[in-house]
C-alpha cells in the first residue's frame, strides 16, 4: 500500500493513459492498440536491457570506487550483496524487471537513502518546463512563418524564410550558446542590462535556454506547415472557394489553414524526441539541474540505477508521445486508418 | 448561400472519391513525418520519366538522359547547393592538406616553459605540441588563431578537429549505408523474420534517443576501447554507437522503396526470363535505391558531426591530446570571458561545417528527390 501511495503521480498518469486508450479503442479498434502496447512493452524491455548490459560490461568496479580508502573485503562483499551485484547477470536483470513490474526503479547507488524515483521527480519538472515551453514557443514561431512561406511559395520571402530556418535548425545549440554567453559578458562589461548565462529558476536564467531550444526546433514546424499548406492550396475545394468569389482572406483562414494544421499533430511525437536529445547539451552548458544533467552525472559516476531510470523514462515518454500522436491523428482525421 | 457556410462539405465530397488519396500524395506522406516516403502512389519509374522530360525540355538538344544524369544536372543548376558543396570540399582539402603545409611554415623559435628550447614549425605547428611560454596567446603571424591554455596552436588543432569530424562521419555513413541497404533490401524483398526484426529494432531506436545511447556507450565502454586501441579507439566506439543508432532509419527507407520496386513490371519481366533473386536484387533493386540513399546519407552527415562534437564536448569522446571541435569548445568554454577567441574559432568552424553540409544536403534532396519540390 505504501508503495502504491508513493507512486501516486505515476498511478494517475497510468490511469489517464489507460482511459484515453480505452476511449480510442472503442473508436479505432482494439487490434491496433494491442499491437502498439505490445510494442511499448518490447521497447521498455529493449531499452532497459541495452542499458543494463552496457553497465554490466563496463570496466571498473563501482563497489571498489565507492569504498575508496575504506575498502575491506567484508565491506565490499556486503555492499555487493546489497546492490545485488553478487548474482549472475541474468538474475540481476531479472530482479530489475521484477522491480519494474512493481513500478519501482530501485535505489540510487550513490545515495542509497534515495530511491531513483524520488531523484527523478526532483529533476523532471525542470526539464519538462524547459522542454514544453520551448516546444510551445517553437510552434508559435514556426507555424505562422510556415504559413507565410507557403502562401508566398517560391518567392523571395519563401527562400529567405526557408534558408534562415534551415540555418537555425542545423546549428546545434552549443554553437549558439557560446555566442550568447559572449554577448552577455560583453553587456556586463559595458554595464548594460543583461541576462544570466547559467542557472535556473528565475526568469532571467530561464529565458535564454528556452528561446535557444525553441529556435533550434522551430524549423521542423515551419517546414511541415509549409508543406501541408501548399498541399491544401492545391485541393479542388480551395479552387472552388476561389471560383465562387470568396476573398483570398476567407479562403486562406477558413478553407486552408484549418485543414492544413491537422497534419502538424504528427510531428509532436518526433519533436519531443528532438527536445529530449537537446536537453543534454542545453542543460550542461547552462548548468540547469534537469534530467539531462542528472543523467550525465549518473553516467560519469556509474550510478546505474539512475541511468536506467532516466533511459527508461525518456524512452517511455518518446514512445508514448508517438503512440498518443498516432491515435489522436486517427481520431481527428477519419480518413487515416491506423489499423 | 449554404455552401459557403459549410466548407467542410466540400472537403467531404472531395475526398469521397479518393479514399486514401491523402496519404498517397508525396507531400501528404512527408507531412505525416513518414519515414516510408517511398510508399507513395507515384512510382519511381514515373518520377524518373518526369525528371527526364523536365530536363529534356530544358536542354535544347533533346538527347535522353539517365535519371542519374538528370539529377546531377539539376544539382549542377542549383547555385546555392554548388556553393556549399564547394565549401565542403575546400574544408576537407584544407583540413587534410593544411597540416602538411602548416608544419613547414614558420621560423625557428625558442619555446618551452623557460623559453630555451629551439623548435621549428614541425613541432610548434603540430596540434599536440605544448608551448608553455605562449599560453593563451593572441593571434600573431606565428599563431594566426592564437594558442590555447597550454600553448597549442589553435589553427592546427582546428584542422585536426575537422579531420575527426569527417572521419567519424565517414565511418558512420559506411555503417549506415552498409547495414541499412543490406538489411533494408533483404527485409523488403523477402519479408519474414528479418522484416519483423527490423521493425522491432527501429521501434527501439526511435524511443532510445541516439545521442543518449552514444553517450552511454562512450562513457561505459570508452576506457576499454581506449586501452585496447589507443586514442582512436574512442573515435571508433563513438562512430559505432552512432552508426548503430542511425542505420534502422536508413533500412526503413530502403525497405519501403524495395517493397514498391518489387511489384514493378520490370522486376516481373526479369523474373519471367529466369533471373535469380540474387540477380534481381543486385542489378535491378539496389541501383534504383541510389537516389533515396544518397539523400538520406547526406542529411545524416550533419547529425553525425553534431553528435560527435556533443560527445567530445561532454568529455566522453576524443581525449586530449587528441583534437576535436567539441573538445576545443569544452576546453575553452571555461575561459570564455577572458579569452573569447579560443571559443569563437572552433565554434565558427563547426558552424560553417554543419551549415555547409546541411545546405548541400538540402540541394541534393531537391535534385535527387524531385517530389519533395513544390
Amino acid at each position: 500500500m505504501d508503495q502504491i501511495l508513493s507512486n501516486l503521480p505515476l498511478l494517475i498518469v497510468v490511469v489517464l493513459l489507460v482511459g484515453f486508450l480505452v476511449y480510442t479503442g472503442f473508436h479505432i479498434g482494439p487490434r491496433f492498440l494491442v499491437r502498439r502496447i505490445a510494442g511499448l512493452v518490447f521497447v521498455i524491455l529493449g531499452v532497459s536491457f541495452v542499458t543494463f548490459i552496457l553497465g554490466y560490461l563496463a570496466p571498473g568496479d563501482v563497489v571498489v570506487n565507492q569504498l575508496g580508502v575504506h575498502y575491506t573485503v567484508a565491506g565490499a562483499r556486503a555492499l555487493r550483496h546489497l546492490y545485488g551485484l553478487d548474482l549472475p547477470w541474468w538474475q540481476q536483470y531479472g530482479n530489475y524487471l521484477n522491480q519494474l513490474l512493481h513500478f519501482s526503479l530501485g535505489r540510487s547507488w550513490l545515495t542509497y537513502s534515495q530511491t531513483v524515483w524520488s531523484i527523478l521527480s526532483q529533476f523532471v519538472p525542470v526539464s519538462a518546463t524547459l522542454g514544453l515551453s520551448s516546444l510551445v514557443l517553437a510552434a508559435i514561431l514556426g507555424i505562422p512563418l510556415g504559413m507565410l512561406a507557403a502562401v508566398r511559395s517560391n518567392t523571395r520571402y519563401d527562400t529567405v524564410i526557408q534558408t534562415v530556418a534551415l540555418a537555425f535548425y542545423a546549428l546545434p545549440s552549443f554553437v549558439i550558446i557560446p555566442f550568447y554567453a559572449l554577448a552577455m559578458v560583453w553587456l556586463n562589461y559595458q554595464g548594460l542590462p543583461h541576462l544570466q548565462v547559467s542557472g535556473w529558476g528565475t526568469w532571467d536564467t530561464m529565458l535564454a535556454p528556452i528561446v535557444i531550444t525553441a529556435i533550434n526546433s522551430f524549423a521542423g514546424y515551419l517546414r511541415y506547415t509549409r508543406t501541408s499548406v501548399i498541399e491544401v492550396l492545391r485541393q479542388d475545394y480551395v479552387r472552388t472557394a476561389r471560383a465562387k468569389g470568396l476573398s483570398e482572406r476567407v479562403v486562406l483562414w477558413r478553407h486552408v489553414f484549418k485543414n492544413a494544421l491537422l497534419p502538424l499533430i504528427t510531428i509532436t511525437g518526433p519533436s519531443v524526441g528532438f527536445v529530449v536529445t537537446g536537453l543534454f547539451i542545453t542543460e550542461n552548458l547552462f548548468n540547469i539541474p534537469g534530467i539531462g544533467q542528472e543523467a550525465l552525472n549518473a553516467i560519469i559516476s556509474r550510478d546505474f540505477p539512475v541511468v536506467q531510470g532516466v533511459t527508461i523514462l525518456l524512452a517511455v515518454t518518446v514512445a508514448l508521445m508517438n503512440l498518443v500522436t498516432d491515435v489522436t491523428y486517427g481520431l481527428v482525421d477519419p480518413r487515416i486508418k491506423v489499423a | 448561400m449554404k455552401i459557403e457556410e459549410t466548407p467542410d462539405n466540400f472537403q467531404a465530397l472531395d475526398t469521397v472519391g479518393a479514399v486514401g488519396n491523402q496519404p498517397s500524395t508525396p507531400e501528404g506522406i512527408a507531412a505525416l513525418g513518414g519515414t516510408e516516403q517511398q510508399t507513395a502512389g507515384v512510382t519511381q519509374a514515373e518520377l524518373d520519366r518526369r525528371a527526364e522530360t523536365e530536363t529534356r525540355e530544358a536542354t535544347t538538344e533533346g538527347q535522353s538522359l539517365s535519371p542519374l544524369q538528370a539529377s546531377m544536372r539539376r544539382l549542377g543548376r542549383d547555385r546555392r547547393a554548388m556553393f556549399f558543396m564547394a565549401l565542403v570540399l575546400i574544408l576537407i582539402v584544407v583540413s587534410y592538406v593544411g597540416p602538411l603545409v602548416w608544419t613547414r611554415v614558420g621560423p625557428t623559435i625558442l619555446t618551452g616553459a623557460a623559453g630555451l628550447d629551439k623548435s621549428g614549425p614541425a613541432s610548434y605547428h603540430n596540434y599536440v605540441f605544448e608551448d608553455l611560454s605562449r599560453q593563451n596567446a593572441n593571434s600573431s603571424s606565428l599563431h594566426p588563431f592564437g594558442t590555447d591554455a597550454i600553448g597549442r596552436d589553435i589553427l592546427a588543432r582546428i584542422m585536426a578537429g575537422v579531420n575527426v569530424s569527417i572521419e567519424v562521419a565517414l565511418l558512420v555513413e559506411i555503417m549506415d549505408i552498409g547495414l541499412g541497404v543490406t538489411i533494408g533490401t533483404l527485409a523488403g524483398y523477402y519479408g519474414g523474420w528479418l522484416a519483423t526484426f527490423l521493425d522491432r529494432f527501429t521501434d527501439l531506436m526511435f524511443a532510445f534517443p541516439g545521442l543518449l545511447f552514444a553517450i552511454l556507450a562512450a562513457a561505459t565502454l570508452g576506457p576499454v576501447f581506449q586501452s585496447r586501441l589507443g586514442l582512436p579507439g574512442r573515435l571508433i566506439l563513438v562512430s559505432m554507437a552512432l552508426g548503430i543508432s542511425v542505420w534502422p532509419f536508413m533500412a526503413r527507407l530502403v525497405r519501403g522503396q524495395t517493397l514498391q520496386l518489387r511489384e514493378q513490371q520490370f522486376i516481373e519481366a526479369s523474373r519471367t526470363v529466369g533471373s535469380s533473386n540474387r540477380h534481381i536484387i543486385m542489378s535491378h533493386i539496389v541501383p534504383n535505391l541510389f537516389n533515396i540513399v544518397i539523400v538520406a546519407a547526406t542529411l545524416d552527415v550533419v547529425n553525425t558531426i553534431v553528435s560527435e562534437a556533443v560527445i567530445s564536448l561532454l568529455g566522453l569522446g576524443v581525449q586530449t591530446p587528441g583534437s576535436s571541435l567539441g573538445l576545443m569548445i569544452n576546453d575553452a568554454a571555461a575561459v570564455i570571458a577572458v579569452y573569447p577567441w579560443e571559443v569563437v574559432w572552433p565554434t565558427a568552424v563547426l558552424a560553417i561545417l554543419v551549415l555547409a553540409f546541411s545546405f548541400m544536403g538540402d540541394g541534393v534532396q531537391d535534385a535527387f528527390n524531385p517530389r519533395t519540390k513544390d
